[in-house]
């Protein structure tokens, strides 16, 4: 029994390790990294957090307060309904302007290849149109190139340069005409990566579309809209 | 009791279901979701957190986070109370860390909070995994045991709990790890750990 440990592979010992929670604010933004860009190593993760979590009925229930449901209530509430009153989407909405004219600038947007669309069953009618979309921060600089595949409901993110934004995640938004950014989850620029959406966030995604890079805390915006410095925008053209 | 886990895994498809909706943008299923599950969230929160404004500012996030990413959800890979259980705690844990430490009680505090039985009402699909698993941590060595229960519950760190007990952070480490390697091996035959 005593010879399990050494026995255990870096990667074992550190699934074991951010599962249980003792790591140290580094190590956890390191082992975080790697779970969004690894999926052996999440599968891990996972096997002990699925182990230890049965440990969390020991914990008491408490019921929070209900002004806790209220404030997720509003943030979750349709884009239509909630964005117009809140003044924090406005602003945001006006520098958002400005990054469109700073972004469109001199970025032409890159077409890049997808190898691997496998054949998949094609819907009867208009067949669905490939999106692409060079994002690139407001020195014109490209940071990352997308492509939207309808056909596999991802966005295929091919980054351009590397980032190191510490203990922080880069967050995908979606800006259609004038409504409120939509996120479309938080990314991983590390490396090449299908990142897929659900189906009901990419309804409507179309050519013309903006798409944005915020900052935000880790995990992503607490607030449902971008409240980091935005990195990076680009406009979805059909290939 | 031998009824439980059948209730149980019944209680885990209508929440996965609950998650489905929600990922198609059913608020009220998603509220119903929340009703079933935030006392236990708040709970795991509360517990790493302790300060009860910032667990419910952390509470908030987690939901909002579960409503973003519940077309994520993998019923194949996660119970649908692990998932949201396991985005509690890791939230709780990186905002710990990003505010430094708290009044922290002895070893022996925390394996006298964890050692209450679970309460019928917070048994929502883990039943009899329960059971098992705190069979399994019980009959580690003592000091491994609450070791591990420290660094689970609130969220410490290895470091941090190491100068706490006064002992070498690397016989800490090997205690933690000799004891889930053991916990781990007691438990696989039943298919616990993928």
């Amino acid at each position: 029994m005593s010879d399990d440990i050494d026995m255990m592979t870096p990667d074992e010992q550190l699934a074991m390790d951010f599962a249980l929670g003792g790591l140290d604010r580094a190590a956890r933004r390191a082992a975080d990294a790697r779970l969004r860009s690894d999926p052996a190593f999440r599968a891990l993760v996972e096997g002990w957090q699925g182990m230890l979590s049965p440990l969390d009925d020991a914990t008491p229930a408490v019921a929070p307060p209900a002004d806790v449901w209220s404030a997720i209530a509003v943030e979750i509430a349709p884009v239509r309904a909630a964005a117009p009153a809140k003044p924090a989407a406005a602003s945001w909405w006006n520098s958002l302007a400005l990054w469109r004219g700073l972004a469109f600038a001199g970025t032409a947007a890159a077409v890049i290849a997808i190898a691997q669309i496998g054949p998949a069953p094609v819907a009867p009618g208009a067949p669905p149109q490939m999106l692409v979309a060079s994002l690139a921060g407001s020195d014109g600089k490209p940071l990352l190139a997308a492509a939207y595949d309808p056909l596999r409901g991802a966005v295929v993110l091919t980054p351009a340069t590397q980032r190191d934004d510490g203990d922080k995640s880069p967050e995908l938004w979606v800006i259609e005409g004038n409504k409120p950014p939509r996120s479309l989850g938080v990314i991983d620029i590390h490396g090449p990566n299908a990142h897929v959406i659900s189906a009901q966030r990419l309804q409507g995604l179309s050519a013309g579309a903006v798409l944005a890079i915020s900052i935000e805390p880790l995990g992503g915006s607490p607030t449902g809209q971008p409240t980091g410095p935005v990195v990076a925008t680009g406009k979805l053209s059909a290939v | 009791m031998t009824a439980l886990p059948r209730t149980a895994s019944a209680g885990a498809a209508e929440l996965a279901a609950m998650l489905a909706r929600a990922a198609d943008g059913d608020q009220a299923a998603f509220r119903e979701f929340y009703d079933r599950t935030s006392a236990k969230l708040f709970g795991i929160i509360l517990r790493i957190l302790v300060e009860r404004g910032e667990a419910e500012d952390v509470l908030q996030e987690v939901y909002v986070t579960v409503w973003r990413k519940a077309a994520e959800f993998d019923p194949a890979r996660a119970s649908p109370v692990t998932w949201a259980s396991t985005i509690a705690r890791n939230r709780a844990i990186d905002r710990f860390r990003a505010r430094g430490s708290r009044p922290t009680a002895p070893i022996e505090a925390a394996s006298d909070v964890a050692d209450a039985a679970p309460t019928a009402d917070v048994l929502i699909d883990t039943g009899r995994d329960a059971a098992r698993v705190h069979a399994a941590l019980t009959a580690l060595e003592p000091r491994h045991a609450a070791a591990i229960r420290s660094c689970y519950f609130e969220g410490l760190t290895y470091e941090a709990l190491a100068e706490r007990e006064n002992i070498p952070v690397g016989t800490l480490k090997s205690w933690v790890r000799r004891g889930l390697m053991r916990m781990k091996a007691g438990l696989t035959p039943a298919g616990g750990v993928a």
